[in-house]
Protein backbone atom coordinates (compact mmCIF):
# COMPACT_ATOMS: atom_id res chain seq x y z
CA UNK A 1 0.00 0.00 0.00
CA UNK A 2 2.55 2.36 1.09
CA UNK A 3 4.50 1.39 -2.30
CA UNK A 4 1.34 2.48 -4.32
CA UNK A 5 0.57 5.73 -2.87
CA UNK A 6 4.87 6.03 -3.32
CA UNK A 7 5.35 5.10 -6.34
CA UNK A 8 4.01 8.20 -8.54
CA UNK A 9 5.73 10.66 -6.18
CA UNK A 10 8.81 8.67 -6.27
CA UNK A 11 9.60 7.91 -9.81
CA UNK A 12 9.66 11.83 -11.27
CA UNK A 13 11.64 12.61 -8.15
CA UNK A 14 14.25 9.72 -9.10
CA UNK A 15 14.23 11.23 -12.64
CA UNK A 16 14.76 14.73 -12.14
CA UNK A 17 17.54 14.23 -9.24
CA UNK A 18 19.29 12.20 -11.76
CA UNK A 19 18.22 15.35 -14.88
CA UNK A 20 20.30 17.36 -12.90
CA UNK A 21 22.82 15.28 -11.70
CA UNK A 22 24.20 14.75 -15.08
CA UNK A 23 27.05 17.10 -16.19
CA UNK A 24 25.35 19.68 -18.04
CA UNK A 25 22.19 22.38 -18.04
CA UNK A 26 19.07 20.26 -18.64
CA UNK A 27 18.14 23.48 -20.52
CA UNK A 28 20.96 23.31 -22.91
CA UNK A 29 19.15 19.91 -23.86
CA UNK A 30 16.26 20.88 -25.38
CA UNK A 31 18.30 24.51 -26.74
CA UNK A 32 21.91 23.24 -27.30
CA UNK A 33 24.00 26.47 -27.51
CA UNK A 34 26.01 26.00 -30.16
CA UNK A 35 23.15 25.41 -32.48
CA UNK A 36 20.04 27.94 -31.15
CA UNK A 37 19.75 30.97 -28.95
CA UNK A 38 17.50 31.86 -26.30
CA UNK A 39 18.22 28.76 -23.93
CA UNK A 40 17.70 30.63 -20.62
CA UNK A 41 14.50 31.83 -22.16
CA UNK A 42 13.77 28.40 -22.80
CA UNK A 43 15.00 27.36 -19.58
CA UNK A 44 12.63 29.94 -17.82
CA UNK A 45 9.30 28.94 -19.78
CA UNK A 46 9.89 24.94 -19.35
CA UNK A 47 10.74 25.67 -15.57
CA UNK A 48 14.17 24.32 -15.61
CA UNK A 49 15.98 28.00 -14.33
CA UNK A 50 14.81 27.65 -11.10
CA UNK A 51 16.78 24.44 -9.58
CA UNK A 52 15.30 20.72 -9.48
CA UNK A 53 13.24 21.05 -6.19
CA UNK A 54 11.28 23.67 -7.82
CA UNK A 55 11.09 21.55 -10.87
CA UNK A 56 9.88 18.58 -9.29
CA UNK A 57 7.38 20.74 -6.98
CA UNK A 58 5.71 23.00 -10.12
CA UNK A 59 5.74 19.33 -12.06
CA UNK A 60 4.29 17.64 -9.48
CA UNK A 61 1.25 19.53 -8.72
CA UNK A 62 1.11 20.46 -12.02
CA UNK A 63 0.63 16.68 -12.99
CA UNK A 64 -2.19 16.11 -9.66
CA UNK A 65 -4.43 18.84 -11.88
CA UNK A 66 -3.61 16.66 -15.27
CA UNK A 67 -1.32 19.26 -16.45
CA UNK A 68 1.89 17.36 -17.57
CA UNK A 69 3.70 20.16 -19.45
CA UNK A 70 5.24 20.03 -23.04
CA UNK A 71 7.10 18.05 -25.24
CA UNK A 72 10.98 19.04 -25.20
CA UNK A 73 11.89 17.41 -28.61
CA UNK A 74 9.39 15.36 -29.97
CA UNK A 75 6.52 17.86 -30.59
CA UNK A 76 8.11 20.87 -29.07
CA UNK A 77 5.94 23.09 -26.88
CA UNK A 78 3.24 20.68 -27.80
CA UNK A 79 1.24 19.61 -24.16
CA UNK A 80 1.88 15.95 -23.32
CA UNK A 81 -0.87 15.21 -21.32
CA UNK A 82 -2.32 15.14 -24.82
CA UNK A 83 -0.27 12.77 -26.26
CA UNK A 84 -0.61 10.89 -22.98
CA UNK A 85 -4.47 10.92 -23.42
CA UNK A 86 -4.20 9.98 -27.08
CA UNK A 87 -2.15 7.13 -26.54
CA UNK A 88 -3.37 5.71 -23.05
CA UNK A 89 -6.46 4.13 -24.22
CA UNK A 90 -4.61 2.05 -26.90
CA UNK A 91 -1.99 0.78 -24.77
CA UNK A 92 -4.61 -0.17 -22.15
CA UNK A 93 -6.72 -1.99 -24.54
CA UNK A 94 -3.83 -3.90 -26.36
CA UNK A 95 -2.67 -5.37 -22.53
CA UNK A 96 -6.37 -5.86 -21.80
CA UNK A 97 -6.18 -7.89 -25.32
CA UNK A 98 -3.69 -9.46 -24.00
CA UNK A 99 -4.89 -10.60 -20.44
CA UNK A 100 -7.93 -12.68 -22.39
CA UNK A 101 -5.54 -15.80 -23.33
CA UNK A 102 -3.77 -15.34 -20.60
CA UNK A 103 -6.88 -15.33 -17.56
CA UNK A 104 -8.47 -18.40 -20.05
CA UNK A 105 -4.90 -20.38 -19.74
CA UNK A 106 -4.91 -19.75 -16.18
CA UNK A 107 -8.35 -20.91 -15.54
CA UNK A 108 -7.99 -23.77 -17.83
CA UNK A 109 -5.09 -24.81 -15.56
CA UNK A 110 -6.65 -24.65 -12.54
CA UNK A 111 -9.77 -26.95 -13.28
CA UNK A 112 -7.43 -29.26 -15.06
CA UNK A 113 -8.34 -28.77 -18.71
CA UNK A 114 -4.38 -28.23 -19.53
CA UNK A 115 -2.65 -31.11 -19.79
CA UNK A 116 0.99 -30.51 -18.05
CA UNK A 117 2.31 -32.64 -21.08
CA UNK A 118 1.53 -29.33 -22.79
CA UNK A 119 3.86 -27.20 -20.35
CA UNK A 120 6.72 -27.88 -22.83
CA UNK A 121 4.35 -25.97 -26.09
CA UNK A 122 3.96 -23.53 -23.89
CA UNK A 123 8.15 -23.41 -22.52
CA UNK A 124 9.26 -23.46 -26.34
CA UNK A 125 7.32 -21.16 -27.32
CA UNK A 126 8.06 -18.65 -24.88
CA UNK A 127 11.58 -19.25 -25.52
CA UNK A 128 11.30 -16.58 -28.73
CA UNK A 129 11.68 -12.82 -27.79
CA UNK A 130 8.61 -10.29 -28.45
CA UNK A 131 10.73 -8.55 -30.77
CA UNK A 132 11.10 -11.91 -33.33
CA UNK A 133 7.14 -12.47 -32.98
CA UNK A 134 6.61 -9.11 -33.40
CA UNK A 135 8.32 -8.94 -36.36
CA UNK A 136 6.76 -11.99 -37.85
CA UNK A 137 3.14 -10.25 -37.08
CA UNK A 138 3.99 -6.97 -38.88
CA UNK A 139 5.34 -9.00 -41.94
CA UNK A 140 2.02 -11.08 -42.04
CA UNK A 141 0.07 -7.34 -41.66
CA UNK A 142 2.46 -5.90 -44.17
CA UNK A 143 2.19 -8.18 -46.74
CA UNK A 144 -1.82 -8.94 -46.67
CA UNK A 145 -2.52 -5.31 -46.00
CA UNK A 146 0.75 -3.19 -47.48
CA UNK A 147 3.46 -1.37 -45.01
CA UNK A 148 1.18 1.91 -44.11
CA UNK A 149 -1.74 0.12 -43.76
CA UNK A 150 -2.98 1.06 -39.64
CA UNK A 151 -6.55 1.86 -39.91
CA UNK A 152 -9.82 -0.41 -40.03
CA UNK A 153 -8.99 -4.17 -40.23
CA UNK A 154 -5.36 -3.45 -40.80
CA UNK A 155 -5.39 -1.66 -37.28
CA UNK A 156 -7.72 -4.24 -35.64
CA UNK A 157 -5.72 -6.92 -36.80
CA UNK A 158 -2.05 -5.38 -35.58
CA UNK A 159 -3.71 -5.08 -31.99
CA UNK A 160 -4.98 -8.32 -32.00
CA UNK A 161 -1.42 -9.67 -33.13
CA UNK A 162 -0.05 -7.63 -30.72
CA UNK A 163 -1.58 -8.77 -28.27
CA UNK A 164 -1.36 -12.81 -28.89
CA UNK A 165 2.46 -11.53 -29.19
CA UNK A 166 2.52 -10.03 -25.58
CA UNK A 167 0.48 -13.56 -24.26
CA UNK A 168 2.86 -15.75 -25.29
CA UNK A 169 6.04 -14.32 -25.73
CA UNK A 170 9.10 -14.45 -23.56
CA UNK A 171 6.89 -16.89 -21.75
CA UNK A 172 4.14 -15.24 -20.25
CA UNK A 173 1.60 -17.77 -20.86
CA UNK A 174 3.91 -20.67 -19.67
CA UNK A 175 4.36 -18.88 -16.56
CA UNK A 176 0.89 -18.37 -16.33
CA UNK A 177 -0.54 -21.83 -17.15
CA UNK A 178 2.36 -23.52 -14.96
CA UNK A 179 2.32 -20.94 -12.12
CA UNK A 180 -1.61 -21.24 -11.95
CA UNK A 181 -1.63 -24.96 -12.10
CA UNK A 182 1.26 -25.16 -9.34
CA UNK A 183 -0.76 -23.08 -6.46
CA UNK A 184 -3.61 -25.31 -7.18
CA UNK A 185 -1.72 -28.38 -7.25
CA UNK A 186 -0.01 -27.48 -3.90
CA UNK A 187 -3.60 -26.39 -1.97
CA UNK A 188 -5.99 -28.86 -2.79
CA UNK A 189 -3.24 -31.27 -1.14
CA UNK A 190 -4.24 -29.10 2.48
CA UNK A 191 -6.40 -31.52 4.51
CA UNK A 192 -9.48 -28.75 4.85
CA UNK A 193 -10.20 -29.76 0.91
CA UNK A 194 -10.03 -33.12 1.50
CA UNK A 195 -12.24 -33.06 4.22
CA UNK A 196 -14.17 -30.72 1.77
CA UNK A 197 -13.96 -33.31 -1.18
CA UNK A 198 -15.51 -35.76 1.27
CA UNK A 199 -18.63 -33.16 1.34
CA UNK A 200 -18.75 -33.43 -2.02
CA UNK A 201 -17.27 -30.17 -2.72
CA UNK A 202 -15.62 -28.85 -5.25
CA UNK A 203 -11.74 -28.77 -4.72
CA UNK A 204 -11.36 -25.31 -6.44
CA UNK A 205 -14.00 -23.53 -4.89
CA UNK A 206 -12.74 -24.27 -1.55
CA UNK A 207 -9.08 -23.32 -2.52
CA UNK A 208 -10.13 -20.34 -4.20
CA UNK A 209 -10.44 -17.68 -1.48
CA UNK A 210 -7.12 -18.73 0.00
CA UNK A 211 -5.43 -18.61 -3.17
CA UNK A 212 -6.52 -15.56 -4.30
CA UNK A 213 -4.31 -12.98 -2.99
CA UNK A 214 -1.32 -15.32 -4.00
CA UNK A 215 -3.48 -15.58 -7.50
CA UNK A 216 -4.08 -11.38 -7.91
CA UNK A 217 -0.79 -11.12 -6.53
CA UNK A 218 0.79 -13.48 -10.03
CA UNK A 219 -1.75 -11.40 -12.05
CA UNK A 220 -0.15 -7.93 -11.18
CA UNK A 221 3.51 -9.26 -12.33
CA UNK A 222 1.89 -10.51 -15.53
CA UNK A 223 -0.02 -7.28 -16.25
CA UNK A 224 3.62 -5.25 -15.61
CA UNK A 225 5.79 -7.82 -18.00
CA UNK A 226 2.87 -7.20 -20.44
CA UNK A 227 3.18 -3.46 -20.18
CA UNK A 228 6.79 -3.69 -20.15
CA UNK A 229 6.19 -5.33 -23.41
CA UNK A 230 4.02 -3.31 -24.90
CA UNK A 231 7.19 -0.87 -26.06
CA UNK A 232 8.44 -3.67 -28.45
CA UNK A 233 5.13 -4.54 -29.67
CA UNK A 234 3.94 -0.89 -30.12
CA UNK A 235 7.11 0.62 -31.84
CA UNK A 236 7.13 -2.63 -34.58
CA UNK A 237 3.78 -2.92 -35.25
CA UNK A 238 2.91 0.83 -35.46
CA UNK A 239 0.32 0.55 -33.02
CA UNK A 240 0.17 4.01 -31.64
CA UNK A 241 0.61 3.97 -27.82
CA UNK A 242 1.77 4.54 -24.65
CA UNK A 243 4.87 2.54 -25.18
CA UNK A 244 5.86 3.42 -28.34
CA UNK A 245 5.33 7.06 -26.94
CA UNK A 246 8.06 6.42 -24.78
CA UNK A 247 10.62 4.65 -26.85
CA UNK A 248 10.07 8.09 -28.78
CA UNK A 249 10.66 10.22 -26.39
CA UNK A 250 13.62 8.40 -25.25
CA UNK A 251 15.26 8.28 -28.93
CA UNK A 252 14.87 11.90 -29.11
CA UNK A 253 16.35 12.52 -25.44
CA UNK A 254 12.55 14.09 -24.79
CA UNK A 255 12.07 14.23 -20.89
CA UNK A 256 9.23 15.98 -21.14
CA UNK A 257 7.65 12.93 -22.50
CA UNK A 258 9.84 10.41 -20.69
CA UNK A 259 8.71 11.88 -17.34
CA UNK A 260 5.35 12.32 -18.25
CA UNK A 261 4.94 8.70 -19.89
CA UNK A 262 6.88 6.82 -16.79
CA UNK A 263 4.09 8.62 -14.12
CA UNK A 264 1.38 7.24 -16.62
CA UNK A 265 3.54 3.65 -16.13
CA UNK A 266 3.89 4.53 -12.23
CA UNK A 267 0.31 5.55 -11.59
CA UNK A 268 -1.12 2.33 -13.65
CA UNK A 269 1.59 0.09 -11.31
CA UNK A 270 -0.14 1.93 -8.33
CA UNK A 271 -3.22 1.22 -9.54
CA UNK A 272 -2.30 -2.39 -9.85
CA UNK A 273 -0.82 -2.26 -6.11
CA UNK A 274 -4.10 -0.51 -4.98
CA UNK A 275 -6.56 -3.71 -6.50
CA UNK A 276 -4.10 -6.11 -4.92
CA UNK A 277 -4.01 -4.89 -1.41
CA UNK A 278 -7.98 -4.44 -1.99
CA UNK A 279 -8.39 -7.94 -2.63
CA UNK A 280 -6.16 -8.87 0.37
CA UNK A 281 -8.28 -6.62 2.29
CA UNK A 282 -11.56 -8.42 1.06
CA UNK A 283 -10.42 -12.10 1.28
CA UNK A 284 -9.28 -11.02 5.05
CA UNK A 285 -12.53 -9.60 5.67
CA UNK A 286 -14.38 -12.38 4.02
CA UNK A 287 -12.27 -14.86 6.23
CA UNK A 288 -13.64 -13.37 9.31
CA UNK A 289 -16.81 -12.97 8.70
CA UNK A 290 -16.89 -16.84 8.26
CA UNK A 291 -19.31 -18.48 10.65
CA UNK A 292 -17.80 -19.61 13.78
CA UNK A 293 -17.58 -23.30 14.81
CA UNK A 294 -20.57 -22.19 17.47
CA UNK A 295 -22.81 -20.87 15.28
CA UNK A 296 -22.81 -23.65 12.60
CA UNK A 297 -25.86 -25.98 12.76
CA UNK A 298 -25.00 -29.66 14.64
CA UNK B 1 27.69 -39.84 -22.05
CA UNK B 2 24.29 -38.91 -20.03
CA UNK B 3 22.21 -36.17 -20.88
CA UNK B 4 23.69 -33.63 -18.14
CA UNK B 5 26.90 -34.06 -19.87
CA UNK B 6 25.65 -33.04 -23.33
CA UNK B 7 24.20 -30.16 -21.91
CA UNK B 8 26.63 -29.22 -20.38
CA UNK B 9 29.22 -29.63 -23.13
CA UNK B 10 26.88 -27.99 -25.57
CA UNK B 11 26.24 -25.37 -23.40
CA UNK B 12 30.45 -24.81 -23.16
CA UNK B 13 30.86 -25.08 -26.96
CA UNK B 14 28.20 -22.72 -27.30
CA UNK B 15 29.53 -20.10 -24.69
CA UNK B 16 33.01 -20.65 -26.11
CA UNK B 17 32.12 -20.08 -29.87
CA UNK B 18 30.48 -16.46 -28.38
CA UNK B 19 33.73 -15.42 -26.71
CA UNK B 20 35.56 -16.47 -29.94
CA UNK B 21 33.50 -14.51 -31.55
CA UNK B 22 33.93 -11.25 -29.29
CA UNK B 23 37.95 -11.59 -29.59
CA UNK B 24 38.12 -11.86 -33.22
CA UNK B 25 35.42 -9.55 -34.00
CA UNK B 26 36.72 -6.49 -36.31
CA UNK B 27 36.20 -3.08 -34.87
CA UNK B 28 34.71 -1.76 -38.34
CA UNK B 29 33.24 -3.65 -40.75
CA UNK B 30 34.69 -3.92 -44.58
CA UNK B 31 34.35 -1.45 -47.27
CA UNK B 32 31.17 -1.97 -49.34
CA UNK B 33 31.47 -3.82 -52.78
CA UNK B 34 27.91 -2.97 -54.22
CA UNK B 35 28.36 -4.73 -57.41
CA UNK B 36 28.45 -7.80 -54.89
CA UNK B 37 25.46 -7.32 -53.15
CA UNK B 38 22.42 -9.79 -52.00
CA UNK B 39 24.95 -12.73 -52.67
CA UNK B 40 24.01 -15.66 -50.61
CA UNK B 41 25.94 -17.92 -48.29
CA UNK B 42 27.03 -20.60 -51.92
CA UNK B 43 28.02 -17.74 -53.75
CA UNK B 44 29.86 -15.86 -50.56
CA UNK B 45 31.11 -18.21 -47.89
CA UNK B 46 30.12 -18.75 -44.97
CA UNK B 47 27.02 -16.55 -45.08
CA UNK B 48 26.42 -14.37 -47.60
CA UNK B 49 26.96 -10.44 -48.13
CA UNK B 50 23.79 -8.10 -47.59
CA UNK B 51 22.12 -5.14 -49.96
CA UNK B 52 25.85 -3.34 -49.34
CA UNK B 53 27.71 -5.92 -50.63
CA UNK B 54 29.06 -6.39 -47.10
CA UNK B 55 29.94 -9.68 -45.19
CA UNK B 56 27.40 -10.82 -42.88
CA UNK B 57 29.82 -12.88 -40.65
CA UNK B 58 31.42 -9.92 -39.85
CA UNK B 59 28.19 -8.25 -38.15
CA UNK B 60 27.29 -10.95 -36.38
CA UNK B 61 30.69 -11.18 -35.24
CA UNK B 62 30.61 -7.62 -34.40
CA UNK B 63 26.99 -7.89 -32.84
CA UNK B 64 28.81 -11.18 -30.52
CA UNK B 65 31.30 -8.55 -29.50
CA UNK B 66 28.01 -5.99 -28.38
CA UNK B 67 26.07 -8.43 -26.43
CA UNK B 68 28.23 -11.46 -24.70
CA UNK B 69 30.57 -9.66 -22.13
CA UNK B 70 27.54 -7.28 -20.74
CA UNK B 71 25.23 -10.39 -21.09
CA UNK B 72 27.31 -12.67 -18.94
CA UNK B 73 28.26 -10.06 -16.51
CA UNK B 74 24.05 -9.31 -15.75
CA UNK B 75 23.57 -13.00 -15.31
CA UNK B 76 26.37 -12.61 -13.10
CA UNK B 77 24.97 -10.14 -11.34
CA UNK B 78 21.52 -11.94 -10.51
CA UNK B 79 23.74 -14.97 -9.55
CA UNK B 80 25.58 -13.25 -6.67
CA UNK B 81 22.27 -11.26 -5.55
CA UNK B 82 20.10 -14.48 -5.70
CA UNK B 83 22.76 -16.60 -3.82
CA UNK B 84 23.16 -13.69 -1.30
CA UNK B 85 19.09 -13.88 -0.68
CA UNK B 86 19.55 -17.97 -0.07
CA UNK B 87 22.37 -17.36 2.43
CA UNK B 88 20.13 -14.69 4.02
CA UNK B 89 17.60 -16.92 4.25
CA UNK B 90 19.22 -20.18 5.67
CA UNK B 91 21.78 -17.51 8.43
CA UNK B 92 17.93 -16.44 9.41
CA UNK B 93 19.24 -12.68 9.46
CA UNK B 94 15.48 -11.08 9.60
CA UNK B 95 16.05 -8.06 9.08
CA UNK B 96 18.16 -8.18 5.88
CA UNK B 97 15.65 -10.83 4.84
CA UNK B 98 13.08 -7.84 5.51
CA UNK B 99 14.73 -5.24 3.44
CA UNK B 100 15.36 -7.57 0.68
CA UNK B 101 11.91 -8.14 0.76
CA UNK B 102 10.71 -3.85 0.76
CA UNK B 103 13.91 -3.62 -1.93
CA UNK B 104 12.19 -6.06 -4.34
CA UNK B 105 8.43 -4.95 -3.85
CA UNK B 106 10.31 -1.36 -4.74
CA UNK B 107 12.26 -2.41 -7.52
CA UNK B 108 9.58 -4.94 -9.15
CA UNK B 109 6.64 -2.02 -9.26
CA UNK B 110 7.40 -0.84 -12.71
CA UNK B 111 7.30 -2.33 -16.05
CA UNK B 112 11.20 -3.06 -16.71
CA UNK B 113 11.64 -1.95 -20.18
CA UNK B 114 10.11 1.41 -18.87
CA UNK B 115 12.98 1.59 -16.10
CA UNK B 116 15.67 0.61 -19.04
CA UNK B 117 14.22 3.18 -21.16
CA UNK B 118 14.63 5.80 -18.33
CA UNK B 119 18.54 4.57 -17.95
CA UNK B 120 18.84 4.46 -21.09
CA UNK B 121 18.02 8.05 -21.90
CA UNK B 122 19.78 9.56 -18.20
CA UNK B 123 23.04 7.51 -18.98
CA UNK B 124 25.13 10.56 -20.89
CA UNK B 125 26.47 9.99 -24.40
CA UNK B 126 29.71 8.33 -23.84
CA UNK B 127 27.79 5.57 -21.60
CA UNK B 128 25.48 4.42 -24.33
CA UNK B 129 26.87 0.74 -24.33
CA UNK B 130 24.80 -2.26 -23.08
CA UNK B 131 26.71 -2.76 -19.73
CA UNK B 132 24.78 -0.29 -17.99
CA UNK B 133 21.59 -0.84 -19.40
CA UNK B 134 22.34 -5.14 -18.46
CA UNK B 135 23.22 -4.02 -15.17
CA UNK B 136 19.80 -2.16 -14.49
CA UNK B 137 17.78 -5.14 -15.83
CA UNK B 138 19.50 -7.54 -14.01
CA UNK B 139 19.17 -5.07 -10.66
CA UNK B 140 15.11 -5.19 -12.26
CA UNK B 141 15.28 -8.75 -12.65
CA UNK B 142 17.02 -9.50 -9.20
CA UNK B 143 13.81 -9.22 -6.78
CA UNK B 144 12.46 -12.64 -8.58
CA UNK B 145 15.32 -14.24 -8.36
CA UNK B 146 16.31 -13.42 -4.87
CA UNK B 147 12.41 -14.09 -3.67
CA UNK B 148 13.06 -17.80 -5.42
CA UNK B 149 16.10 -18.52 -4.24
CA UNK B 150 15.28 -17.23 -0.63
CA UNK B 151 11.92 -19.46 -0.47
CA UNK B 152 14.21 -22.73 -1.96
CA UNK B 153 16.73 -22.17 1.10
CA UNK B 154 13.75 -21.49 3.39
CA UNK B 155 11.68 -25.05 1.70
CA UNK B 156 15.08 -26.93 2.44
CA UNK B 157 14.74 -25.59 6.04
CA UNK B 158 16.26 -22.28 6.70
CA UNK B 159 18.43 -22.11 9.30
CA UNK B 160 17.68 -25.18 11.16
CA UNK B 161 19.15 -26.71 8.30
CA UNK B 162 22.18 -24.69 9.10
CA UNK B 163 21.93 -25.57 12.71
CA UNK B 164 21.50 -29.14 11.72
CA UNK B 165 24.84 -29.67 10.04
CA UNK B 166 26.43 -27.23 12.40
CA UNK B 167 25.80 -30.11 14.59
CA UNK B 168 27.33 -32.23 12.68
CA UNK B 169 30.69 -30.24 12.90
CA UNK B 170 30.95 -28.86 9.34
CA UNK B 171 32.69 -25.85 9.00
CA UNK B 172 31.38 -22.51 7.79
CA UNK B 173 32.36 -22.60 4.25
CA UNK B 174 31.36 -26.48 3.78
CA UNK B 175 27.88 -25.55 4.93
CA UNK B 176 27.76 -22.20 2.91
CA UNK B 177 29.78 -23.09 0.60
CA UNK B 178 28.86 -27.00 -0.33
CA UNK B 179 25.87 -27.60 1.11
CA UNK B 180 23.37 -24.57 1.40
CA UNK B 181 25.02 -22.93 -2.31
CA UNK B 182 25.80 -26.00 -4.44
CA UNK B 183 23.82 -28.46 -3.65
CA UNK B 184 20.85 -26.81 -2.56
CA UNK B 185 20.72 -23.34 -4.84
CA UNK B 186 22.62 -24.40 -7.92
CA UNK B 187 19.65 -25.63 -9.93
CA UNK B 188 18.17 -22.45 -8.94
CA UNK B 189 21.19 -19.60 -9.58
CA UNK B 190 22.42 -20.96 -12.46
CA UNK B 191 18.80 -21.27 -14.20
CA UNK B 192 18.13 -17.43 -13.03
CA UNK B 193 21.42 -16.59 -13.93
CA UNK B 194 21.30 -18.05 -17.67
CA UNK B 195 17.77 -16.76 -17.99
CA UNK B 196 18.97 -12.70 -17.40
CA UNK B 197 22.26 -13.42 -19.23
CA UNK B 198 19.68 -14.84 -22.41
CA UNK B 199 17.27 -11.61 -21.43
CA UNK B 200 19.72 -9.01 -21.57
CA UNK B 201 21.08 -10.27 -25.56
CA UNK B 202 17.60 -10.61 -26.58
CA UNK B 203 16.60 -6.85 -24.78
CA UNK B 204 20.20 -5.76 -27.04
CA UNK B 205 18.36 -6.89 -29.88
CA UNK B 206 15.10 -5.50 -29.34
CA UNK B 207 16.38 -2.27 -28.28
CA UNK B 208 18.66 -1.97 -31.36
CA UNK B 209 15.65 -3.23 -33.94
CA UNK B 210 13.34 -0.57 -32.46
CA UNK B 211 15.97 2.15 -32.91
CA UNK B 212 16.52 0.72 -36.64
CA UNK B 213 13.09 0.85 -37.24
CA UNK B 214 12.63 4.70 -36.01
CA UNK B 215 15.79 5.33 -38.30
CA UNK B 216 17.66 6.23 -35.31
CA UNK B 217 21.12 5.32 -33.56
CA UNK B 218 20.89 2.87 -31.20
CA UNK B 219 21.61 3.30 -27.37
CA UNK B 220 23.55 0.04 -26.53
CA UNK B 221 26.84 0.29 -28.74
CA UNK B 222 28.11 2.51 -31.22
CA UNK B 223 27.43 4.09 -34.90
CA UNK B 224 30.28 2.34 -36.37
CA UNK B 225 28.73 -1.44 -35.00
CA UNK B 226 26.56 -3.50 -35.86
CA UNK B 227 23.98 -5.41 -33.87
CA UNK B 228 22.45 -8.65 -34.31
CA UNK B 229 19.21 -6.72 -34.59
CA UNK B 230 20.75 -5.35 -38.07
CA UNK B 231 20.28 -9.01 -39.17
CA UNK B 232 17.00 -9.46 -38.64
CA UNK B 233 16.28 -6.04 -40.16
CA UNK B 234 17.69 -6.63 -43.39
CA UNK B 235 16.37 -10.13 -43.08
CA UNK B 236 12.78 -8.53 -42.05
CA UNK B 237 12.62 -7.19 -46.27
CA UNK B 238 13.46 -10.54 -47.51
CA UNK B 239 9.58 -11.13 -46.73
CA UNK B 240 8.76 -8.35 -48.42
CA UNK B 241 10.47 -9.26 -51.67
CA UNK B 242 14.39 -7.92 -51.00
CA UNK B 243 16.75 -11.04 -51.61
CA UNK B 244 17.98 -10.98 -47.79
CA UNK B 245 16.53 -14.19 -46.40
CA UNK B 246 20.26 -14.90 -45.70
CA UNK B 247 20.40 -12.69 -43.32
CA UNK B 248 17.10 -13.40 -41.84
CA UNK B 249 17.80 -17.27 -41.34
CA UNK B 250 21.40 -15.87 -39.69
CA UNK B 251 19.66 -13.51 -37.33
CA UNK B 252 17.35 -16.58 -36.37
CA UNK B 253 19.99 -18.69 -35.79
CA UNK B 254 21.91 -16.83 -33.69
CA UNK B 255 18.83 -15.72 -31.56
CA UNK B 256 17.75 -19.76 -31.76
CA UNK B 257 21.83 -20.21 -30.46
CA UNK B 258 21.39 -17.87 -27.38
CA UNK B 259 18.50 -19.58 -26.06
CA UNK B 260 19.80 -23.25 -26.85
CA UNK B 261 22.90 -21.90 -24.81
CA UNK B 262 20.78 -20.60 -21.61
CA UNK B 263 18.80 -23.84 -21.82
CA UNK B 264 21.56 -25.84 -22.23
CA UNK B 265 23.43 -24.31 -18.77
CA UNK B 266 19.78 -24.55 -17.17
CA UNK B 267 19.60 -28.26 -18.05
CA UNK B 268 22.54 -28.97 -17.01
CA UNK B 269 22.69 -27.29 -13.61
CA UNK B 270 19.44 -28.53 -12.65
CA UNK B 271 18.52 -30.98 -9.23
CA UNK B 272 19.40 -34.59 -9.60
Amino acid sequence: MVVALALPLVVPAIITAVLWLLPGDPAEIICPPEICDGTEALAASFGLDKGPAQFYLRWITSAARGELGNSWRIMQGFPVAELIWESLPTTALLALMALVPLTFGGVAAALGWLSSRLDAVWQAVGLAPAVILALVCAAFVEINFGARSYDGVAGWLRLGLGAGVLALADGALAATVMGTRASFEEEVKQRYIQIARLRGESAVANALPNLLPALVGQTRARVLHILSGTVVVEVVLGIPGLGELLFDGTLAQDFGVVLAATWAFSLLSALLLLGQAGVEVAVALWVRRAPRLAELPA
Amino acid sequence: MNRRTAALLLAAALLAALLAATAVAPPYLSVPVPERAYLGPFEAPPFGLDERGVPLHEIALQGAAIVTVPAILSGLLVMVLATFAGLVRCAGIGWVDGVIQVGSELVGALPRLVVVLVVALLLPKEWKVLLPIGLAWAVLAAPGAMDEAAAYAGRIGGARFVEALRAHGFSRWRIYGYHVIWLNLRPVIVRQGAEVTMQVVFLEIALSYLALRQNEPSFTHADSEFSWASLLYKGYTALLGVPLLHALWLGLALVAAVAILAQSVRYAARAR
